[in-house]
């Protein structure tokens, strides 16, 4: 009998003695235990939170702009179409990041409509082009921490 | 992309079942796994509890990350004995670096410091003789030793033993061939200790 063939009788016997060989019993339970485990993390989410989250950010970013900018009063008043039937501002940045700039101020301005899509605000292929008029809240650097569309 | 082949279906179908929280999805994928990868992870390490950490924390590691889970790169099993493959080189401290494909041509016996010297030898099987090829084989390089466990003991195809080791096919083909020849020659002076033992 050649080496080969002997070999392979070897791995044979290997191979027979392992087949006898089982997982620990212990095992599954821990591992169905660990299954139960994950899926209770992952329990899907409430589905009214997003619109619920939405809502609540355009709320309290709305009052923040049309409250007084703290330390800033005189600046709001830059803001020439803040009156109630406006619609509402749109947060750029976390409320609370909104809340402690200082030195916000509200600009009147136009800008192509294809750059709300950087903001991820909803902008149509066709109208990407047209020029949008809008009120921006800035912070002191210039950064731009809310949107409020006018037309 | 590739559709997975049509006999993978049924599991493919305990795979998603088992995505979307089914837990007798989960056990029945278990039970039918467990024993080769337990197996698998007791080739590698040559420590039952070893094997057992091993087996448990590739599970929880599919229960973790199903989505990882290929169908078109392979079968489950396959890709349960990578995971488990990588857990127990990595409990036993193998050398990663003895797949780097500058120092393992094929025609390159492997440098010394790729042989492991101080592999798990604790009795696991019953057998005399089998207990002696597994200790055979994990005295062996470690790229001859992959391959000689995936292919041969694991039963993987030469396309998921090269998935999992992260070579080519006719790679996988060579190391074998010359896994084989080194497993051949370790057990030569066992085979003439039992001829001599007969006569």
């Amino acid at each position: 009998m050649n080496t080969d063939a002997v070999l392979d009788l070897e791995l044979d016997d290997l191979r027979r003695e392992l087949d006898a060989i089982r997982a620990p019993d212990a095992l599954e339970g821990a591992l169905v235990a660990k299954f139960r485990e994950s899926r209770a993390a992952a329990k899907p989410r409430l589905w009214w939170m997003p619109p619920l989250a939405l809502a609540a950010t355009i709320a309290i970013a709305s009052w923040i702009v049309r409250g007084p900018v703290p330390g800033n009063e005189g600046l709001v008043s830059l803001a020439p179409h803040a009156i109630d039937s406006d619609p509402p501002f749109v947060a750029l940045r976390p409320l609370d990041q909104i809340a402690k700039a200082g030195g916000a101020r509200v600009v009147t301005t136009e800008f192509p409509r294809a750059l709300l899509a950087d903001w991820g605000l909803p902008v149509s292929p066709e109208r990407a082009a047209e020029p949008v008029r809008a009120q921006m809240l800035y912070s002191a650097n210039g950064e731009p921490l809310a949107v409020r569309l006018l037309d | 992309m590739a559709m997975p082949p049509e006999n993978l279906q049924p599991e493919l179908e305990l795979v998603r079942r088992m995505k979307g929280g089914d837990e007798s999805a989960f056990v029945h994928l278990y039970r039918r796994h467990r024993d080769a990868v337990f197996r698998l992870a007791l080739m590698y390490s040559g420590s039952p509890a070893t094997a057992a950490d091993v087996t448990q924390d590739a599970f929880i590691h599919f229960i973790a990350h199903p989505a990882q889970y290929d169908a078109t790169r392979g079968t489950l099993a396959a890709w349960l004995c990578g995971i488990a493959r990588n857990l127990a080189r990595k409990a036993a401290g193998w050398r990663e670096d003895a797949t780097d494909p500058a120092d393992l041509a094929d025609d390159t016996a492997p440098h010394e410091s790729h042989v492991e010297h101080d592999t798990p030898l604790e009795r696991v099987l019953r057998g005399e003789a089998a207990e002696h090829v597994r200790r055979a084989i994990a005295s062996l390089a470690p790229h001859y030793r992959d391959v000689l466990i995936l292919c041969e003991l694991s039963e993987l195809s030469y396309a998921e033993a090269a998935q999992v080791c992260g070579i080519d096919i006719g790679t996988v083909r060579s190391r074998l061939s010359r896994a084989r020849e080194r497993l051949a020659q370790r057990l030569a002076p066992y085979r003439e200790g039992a001829k001599e033992a007969v006569t």
